[in-house]
């Protein structure tokens, strides 16, 4: 049973910890070197975890394919793999047991929304190297559930499926559900009338409170969050609770830590910064303090449900897109959500970190949209002061708002160029 | 009387831009206003061609808007602010046309046109 108090979740992990670093150090050459300077037998709590180096995506990298395995090659019954952004993919190996943990996870979360074995659950996450379709389906099996394991694509035939076979569950990324919506609505099928979508976990991408709103406004009752890597076994790392507010992470199986993603400092409950993780259960592949490059919030206190897991916060952004602001940490995605729910803006802008004197300084540019209405100034100094009041209460620092006109902001293929520092430019960083 | 208003960033070139796109499209200027604060500004015009400027300031990418205005002699200004003033009709801002006219852009435009028309004021609307 995964419902633990505080005390037992804490003596579980100090048992596992000790044991998955002992196990680490006498099966994996890997962990074996990056022990070699400590006395693995003082690690005995989550604070002790301090004095163990990071893992990070460039250790994997540099081991490919298996070189952090930590068991003989005769025990891996299973391969996954992520896609790389540059040159190899990431390949993630799986024991039995490694396996049976996973659907455990997965099952745990979907019980944890309220999937019973009387509902029928559409998996439409993709089937194969991804881990998505794979544990969800296996999360969904175990607790008998009725699977539809459509995978992704072919979407009017999984609007079909769901309307003929009356699906209830639908796991799919929140992008996909907002276009299996839409879709539905071309078909002339209202999801919110003529399908029976109680429960939508979605996972795979960040995704924001609009987002939320908008899946379940025009597609599902309710929508929850899922968490989740192929390093760390795949979905179902944490998820939301009825509450929706943060993802309980399943910490009989994980440790979660905190860090200034610049420092590698451990930052208290509360602050933001990278989410590293620790693998208590991991048998092919264990990771030990690993740099997810997500940012988040960790908190510890007890959520509503009753449940003693501690929450991560939705998913801010990657390490990458980082700022850091005279000393906060401001992500894009933060910017972004804001400027979205503005009325008056475009979703184009531009961020420039600037420093004068010895005062870090943020400017958000935005262009106004094409129908934004221009007939009086003061309606665009109000709109300029609005944002920066909005940007000052979601970042918590002071901004400089820049309107600019329709298409001024430059574009480009793929990736934005949203972020200029400046300070890293004139060498001040 | 329709007016345009179009949103520019108060920067040099900006609007020598709007004024020669006007110009190539043969659309003539018959009032212009400026109104500006810190980084923008807002340029608002009464044109010969209101449709086609509408289509060519979008097409270059401007946001624009209209707005229904009134206007007046200019030399009828002192009475007829008086009018308005004493009937609660708040002039919002004005801006002055060639041949001695002004441009007012009032809360009430209703109200505006009809003590106008009761006390035989010359205006275009
Ligand atoms: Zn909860």
């Amino acid at each position: 049973m995964y419902k633990l108090s505080k005390k037992e979740i804490i003596e579980i992990q100090n048992k596992r910890l000790r044991a998955i670093i002992k196990y680490a150090y006498e099966n994996s050459p890997f962990y074996r070197r990056k022990f070699s300077k400590i006395d693995i037998d003082s690690i005995r709590t989550k604070e002790d975890l301090k004095k163990i180096p990071f893992t990070t995506k460039d250790d994997v990298r540099e081991n490919y394919p298996l070189g952090l395995l930590a068991v003989d090659f005769s025990k891996i019954i299973r391969f996954h793999a992520s896609s790389g952004t540059t040159g190899n993919p990431t390949v993630v190996a799986y024991t039995k047991k490694d396996l049976e943990n996973w659907t455990e996870l997965c099952a745990r979360c979907l019980e944890l929304v309220g999937v019973t074995s009387n509902d029928v659950v559409q998996i439409a996450y993709g089937y194969g190297l991804f881990t998505g379709g794979l544990g969800f389906h296996y999360g969904a099996e175990k607790i008998g559930a009725k699977v539809i394991p459509t995978s992704t694509g072919n979407t009017k035939r999984q609007i079909k499926l769901m309307k003929d076979l009356g699906t209830t569950v639908i796991c799919c990324t929140p992008s996909y559900g907002l276009y299996l919506a839409e879709t539905a609505k071309e078909e002339n099928i209202d999801p919110k009338k003529d399908l029976k979508l109680r429960i939508g976990v979605f996972g795979a991408e960040p995704w924001s409170e609009n987002t939320r709103k908008k899946l379940e406004e025009n597609f599902v009752e309710n929508a929850y969050d899922i968490y989740g890597m192929a390093e760390l076994t795949g979905p179902g790392v944490a998820i939301e609770c009825k509450y929706k507010n943060g993802l309980h992470v399943w910490e009989d199986y994980f440790i979660v830590e905190i860090i200034d993603p610049n420092t590698g400092e451990v930052l208290e409950p509360g602050e933001k910064g990278e989410m590293v993780i620790t693998t208590l259960m991991k048998e092919a592949m264990p990771f030990i303090r690993y740099r997810t490059r997500d940012i988040t919030i960790l908190e510890d206190d007890q959520c509503d449900c009753g449940l003693d897991h501690a929450r991560i916060m939705r998913i801010l952004g990657r390490t990458d897109d980082m700022l850091k602001i005279r000393g906060i940490c401001v992500f894009p995605s933060q910017i972004e959500e804001v400027i979205l729910k503005t009325n008056g803006l475009s979703p184009h802008y531009q961020i420039i970190a600037d420093r004068e004197g010895v005062m870090d300084k943020l400017i958000v540019r935005v262009e106004v949209a094409e129908n934004f209405k221009t007939d009086k100034l003061t309606d665009v100094v109000m709109l300029q002061r609005k944002l920066e009041e909005e940007l000052k209460d979601s970042l918590g620092i002071d901004t400089i708002v820049e309107l600019v006109e329709p298409k001024k902001i430059p574009r480009s293929e793929g990736k934005a160029q949203r972020i200029i520092d400046l300070r890293k430019m004139k060498g001040l960083l | 009387m329709k007016q345009l208003s179009v949103f520019l960033e108060n920067r040099p070139g900006r609007l020598a831009n709007l004024l020669k796109i006007l110009e190539e499209n043969k659309i003539k200027l018959l009032a212009m206003g400026i109104a500006e604060a810190g980084n923008y500004g807002i340029v608002r015009m009464i044109v010969d061609k209101f449709e086609k400027a509408i289509e060519v300031l979008r097409n270059a990418n401007m946001a624009v808007n209209q707005a229904d205005v009134i206007i007046i002699d200019l030399d009828r200004l002192t009475e007829v602010a008086k009018l308005f003033g004493e009937l609660g009709i708040n002039i919002d801002y004005a801006y002055s046309m060639n041949d001695n006219k002004i441009v007012l852009k009032v809360d009430n435009e209703e109200n505006a046109i009809k003590i106008l028309n009761n006390k035989g004021i010359k205006f275009i609307a």
